[in-house]
C-alpha cells in the first residue's frame, strides 16, 4: 500500500468547458461537446469531434502571449488547463521553483509539423515551427509560461499518457524527492491521427455509443487537464485544502497487441486490481468507475469482462464520459481525473450519454446522475494502444477537511 | 537493506559500431561522414524472418537489443519496461506526413500509423516478451534516456521492483537529419550523428554483476549554485565525496554550443578531474546518453578507459576505474547526474 496524495487543484479545456464549472455544468445538464468539425482543417467532414470551441489566436489572446511567439494548439490548452489548476492550489513562483512537472502527450507539436512539414524539408530557411515537434519541448513550452520548475519530463504511452504522468508524478512525491508535482497531460486534435483513427476503420460517423449494442466506433476529441499533486506534509505547511485524494494507481502492460485488448481484458483487469491494492480498498469500496469506454467494439467488450472479473456481479455504477468530451487521447487520463473529482466534489454520476441497448456481455453504465449512496472512492480508467493500460484511484478528502 | 546499487546485469547496444558487441572498445570505427546509419546485425538470429519483414529499422533493433539484453542477465520477465525515445518511430511517421500533405487524407495506412507513435517501441517488447508489468515511455529530447533509467531507480530504490529492461531508441533517417540539422541539434559543427538503440537490464542482485547505479539527480533549469547543490545531493546518495569519482564522462559531440556547457560545468565542479567523452565515437541523436551509460558500464566492467575516450590524455590517465559520473543535458536546459560504480 502506498501513500495518499493529496490533490490541491485541478483545471481543465475541452469540448464541454473551459474550466471546472463549465464542465461540472455540462456534466450535470447531460450537454455533449462534439460536433461537427469547426477548428481543424481537415477534409474527413464526416467526422464529428470534440472540440475545444477556441481558436488558437483567441488562446493566445487570453494567456497574453506575444502574437509572433512560437506556440502549438497542445501548449496553449495545456497552459490554460494548468492555469486554472496553479491558482486553484495558490501555488507562488517559489512553490514551482522546487515542484516538478509532468506531461503527456503524443502528438506534441504535430499540428505545426503536418501544416508546414513540406516547408520543413524543402525551405532552405529554418522554419521556427520545427523545433516544437517533439513532446519535451511541448512540456516545457506550457510549465515555462507559470516559471521555472525543478523537473520537467514527458510521458509519451499514447492513450495512457496523461494517467501515466499522474503516476509518475505521485511516485515521485511518494518517494520523498518533491513535495508538488503538476501532472496531467495536453493534446489537440490533428489530421496525423484523426487519419490514423480513420485508417483504423475506428472512427463512427455517427456520436459515439460507449457500451451500448449498436457502438461502433468513437469520435475524437481534444482537450487538456492538469492536477497539483502534494504531500501531506507541504499541504499543510502552505494552509491550503485537498480537492481530492489519490490513494492510489496501477500501470501494466496487456502484452497482447498493438492495436487490440487482450480477449478477456488481462491489461485492464490488472491496472484496476493493482490500483485497489496500491490504495488498500477492497473491490466493494468502490463507488463508480470511469470507464476508458471508447465506443469501440473492442474496448468496451474487453474492459466489461475485466469489471465482470474483478467486480463478479456486483459492479459499481459505471460510466464512459467519451459521448461528452470525444475520445482526448492523450490527454484523457487528467481530464477524466478531473470529471471523476467533480463526481466525488458533487455528489452525482456522470452518466453515459447516447446509451440505450444493452450489449452482449457488456456492462450496464451508469443513465442516471442520482447515486444510490456517497461517491467516496473512484476508479478511473485510460487504456493506450500497445496495452499501456492504467487506473488511478482517487477518493473524497472529506476525512481530511475535518482535521 | 539499502536499496542505493541497482546492479547492471547486461547491456547491448546497436550504433554504428559494430552492434551487439564490445569490439569498439577496442578496434573504434571512425566515420568521415557525419551523417551515417546504425550497423545492423544479422536479425535472423533475433528475430523470426516473417516478423522482422513487418517491422522498420527502429523497432527491430529495439526488440534486438532488448531481447539480447533479456537473455544475458538471465531475467526472463523483469518487473519493469521503460523506454525513452526522442523523436519515436520517424520513419514511419514520415512516410505517413508524406501521404497526408502530398496525396490528401484518403489514402493512408493502418499500419504506418500503429507503428509510428512513441510507445510502440515498449509495448512491441511488452508483447514480444509476454511482460504484464510497469511500463512507460519516456519522450523528453536529449533525456529521453535519463528519464527512463531515473524511473527505474528511483522505483527500485523504494522498494516498488526488484529489476527493470531499461532503453532508449532514437532512428535518424535522411529526412530527420535534415530537420535535425536544421534544429542546430545533429550534425552541427565537427559533429557526426549516431543512430541509438542501447538495452540494459537491472536488478536488485549483485551476481554477475560488475557495475551498479549508484545515484541519479536530474535538475531543470539550474543557476549555478544549483548544479553545485544538485552534484553534493547526488554524491550524498551515494555516500561517496568528488575524490571518489575516477573520471567524468559528458556529451559533448562537437557541437560547439552545447559542448561549452559541458565545459562549464567541469571548470565549476570537476576541474581537476579526467574528463572522458563518447559522442565522437557513437555519434549523437535524442537517445545518444544511452551510448555514455554504455560506454561507462563497458570501461567498469573491463576494467580499463580505451585511450580514445579521454578528452585529454595530457590530463593523466587512469587505471582501473571505479566511479564514472555521467552528465548530460538538453538543449542547457535539464541537466542530468548519474554515477555509476564498478562492484
Amino acid at each position: 500500500m502506498g501513500k495518499p496524495i493529496f490533490i490541491t487543484g485541478a483545471g481543465i479545456v475541452s469540448a464541454i468547458g473551459l474550466n471546472k464549472q463549465e464542465v461540472l455544468s455540462s456534466l450535470l445538464a447531460g450537454k455533449s461537446g462534439i460536433a461537427d468539425v469547426r477548428y481543424l482543417d481537415t477534409e474527413h467532414r464526416e467526422f464529428p469531434v470534440g472540440e475545444v470551441k477556441l481558436t488558437n489566436e483567441q488562446m493566445i489572446q487570453m494567456l497574453d502571449i506575444k502574437p509572433d511567439a512560437v506556440t502549438t494548439r497542445t501548449s496553449l490548452m495545456g497552459m490554460l488547463a494548468m492555469k486554472e489548476a496553479l491558482d486553484d492550489a495558490n501555488l507562488t513562483r517559489e512553490d514551482i521553483h522546487r515542484a516538478a512537472f509532468v506531461s503527456g502527450t503524443t502528438v506534441g507539436g504535430m499540428d505545426k509539423t503536418e501544416h508546414y512539414y513540406l516547408d520543413f524539408i524543402n525551405n532552405d530557411k529554418k522554419n521556427k515551427y520545427i523545433v516544437v515537434h517533439d513532446c519535451g519541448t511541448c512540456s516545457e513550452m506550457i510549465c515555462d509560461y507559470f516559471g521555472d520548475f525543478a523537473f520537467v519530463t514527458s510521458v509519451s504511452t499514447a492513450c495512457s499518457s496523461a494517467a501515466n504522468a499522474i503516476i509518475r508524478g505521485a511516485a515521485m512525491i511518494r518517494a520523498g524527492l518533491f513535495d508538488i508535482a503538476v501532472v496531467g497531460g495536453s493534446e489537440c486534435l490533428t489530421k496525423f491521427h484523426l487519419n490514423g483513427f480513420n485508417s483504423l476503420k475506428i472512427l463512427d460517423t455517427e456520436l459515439c455509443r460507449p457500451f451500448d449494442e449498436t457502438r461502433s466506433g468513437l469520435n475524437l476529441g481534444e482537450g487538456a487537464a492538469y492536477l497539483v499533486l502534494e504531500s501531506y506534509d507541504s499541504m499543510r505547511r502552505r494552509n491550503v485544502k485537498p480537492l481530492s485524494v489519490l490513494a492510489g494507481y496501477g500501470n501494466v502492460c496487456d502484452a497482447y497487441h498493438q492495436t487490440a485488448s487482450s480477449p478477456e481484458g488481462e491489461g485492464p483487469y490488472l491496472a484496476m486490481k493493482e490500483a485497489l491494492e496500491d490504495a488498500g480498498l477492497n473491490v466493494s469500496d468502490i463507488d463508480y468507475i470511469n470507464a476508458h469506454g471508447t465506443a469501440t467494439p473492442n474496448n468496451d467488450l474487453t474492459e466489461s469482462m475485466a469489471l465482470k472479473r474483478l467486480f463478479s456481479d456486483r459492479i459499481p455504477p459505471v460510466s464512459s464520459t467519451k459521448a461528452f468530451t470525444g475520445h482526448t487521447t492523450s490527454a484523457t487520463g487528467s481530464i477524466e481525473a478531473v470529471i471523476c473529482i467533480l463526481a466525488i466534489r458533487n455528489q452525482f454520476l456522470p452518466v453515459n450519454l447516447n446509451w440505450k441497448n444493452q450489449m452482449e456481455n457488456g456492462i450496464t453504465p451508469v443513465t442516471d446522475l442520482h447515486p444510490d449512496k456517497p461517491v467516496t472512492n473512484v476508479l478511473c480508467n485510460s487504456f493506450g494502444f500497445g496495452g499501456n493500460d492504467s487506473s488511478l484511484l482517487l477518493c473524497s478528502s472529506e476525512i481530511y477537511d475535518k482535521e | 537493506m539499502t536499496r542505493n546499487s541497482f546492479y547492471i546485469k547486461s547491456t547491448a547496444q546497436i550504433s554504428i559500431q559494430q552492434p551487439l558487441c564490445e569490439d569498439w572498445m577496442e578496434n573504434p570505427i571512425w566515420y568521415d561522414s557525419n551523417y551515417v546509419r546504425s550497423l545492423e546485425p544479422d536479425y535472423k538470429q533475433y528475430i523470426p524472418p516473417m516478423e522482422a519483414r513487418r517491422m522498420t529499422r527502429i523497432m527491430k533493433r529495439s526488440l534486438t537489443t532488448s531481447n539480447v539484453a533479456i537473455k544475458k542477465s538471465g531475467l526472463v520477465l523483469p518487473d519493469a519496461i521503460i523506454t525513452g525515445t526522442g523523436w519515436g518511430c520517424m520513419d514511419n511517421t514520415e512516410q505517413f506526413l508524406e501521404i497526408l500533405c502530398n496525396e490528401g487524407e484518403q489514402l493512408l495506412k493502418p499500419t504506418l500509423f500503429i507503428q509510428s507513435t512513441h510507445n510502440t517501441i515498449s509495448s512491441h517488447i511488452a508483447i514480444n516478451t509476454c511482460n504484464n508489468g510497469y511500463n512507460i515511455t519516456y519522450s523528453h529530447r536529449c533525456v529521453s534516456f535519463d528519464m527512463a533509467l531515473f524511473d527505474a531507480y528511483l522505483q527500485y530504490k523504494f522498494g516498488k521492483i526488484d529489476s527493470a529492461l531499461v532503453g532508449s531508441h532514437d532512428e535518424v533517417t535522411p529526412t530527420s537529419f535534415v530537420l535535425l540539422k536544421k534544429m542546430g541539434l545533429v550534425g552541427c559543427d565537427d559533429e557526426i550523428c549516431g543512430e541509438a538503440s542501447v538495452s540494459t537490464v537491472l536488478s536488485s542482485t549483485p551476481s554477475d554483476a560488475h557495475s551498479a547505479v549508484a545515484a541519479i539527480r536530474i535538475i531543470y533549469k539550474p543557476s549555478v549554485s544549483e548544479i553545485h547543490s544538485t552534484v553534493n545531493q547526488l554524491l550524498a546518495d551515494a555516500e561517496m565525496c568528488t575524490e571518489d569519482i575516477s573520471a567524468v564522462m559528458v556529451g559533448i559531440s562537437g557541437n560547439k554550443t552545447t559542448d561549452n556547457l559541458y565545459y562549464d560545468i567541469v571548470d565549476n565542479c570537476f576541474r581537476d578531474k579526467t574528463i572522458l567523452h563518447y559522442k565522437h565515437v557513437f555519434g549523437e541523436c535524442f537517445s545518444a546518453s544511452a551510448f555514455g551509460f554504455y560506454a561507462a558500464d563497458c570501461c567498469l566492467k573491463h576494467g580499463y578507459i580505451p585511450d580514445f575516450l579521454y578528452v585529454d590524455k595530457s590530463q593523466g590517465m587512469i587505471g582501473t576505474p571505479k566511479t564514472i559520473l555521467l552528465i548530460n543535458h538538453s538543449d542547457g536546459k535539464t541537466f542530468s547526474f548519474i554515477l555509476l560504480r564498478s562492484v
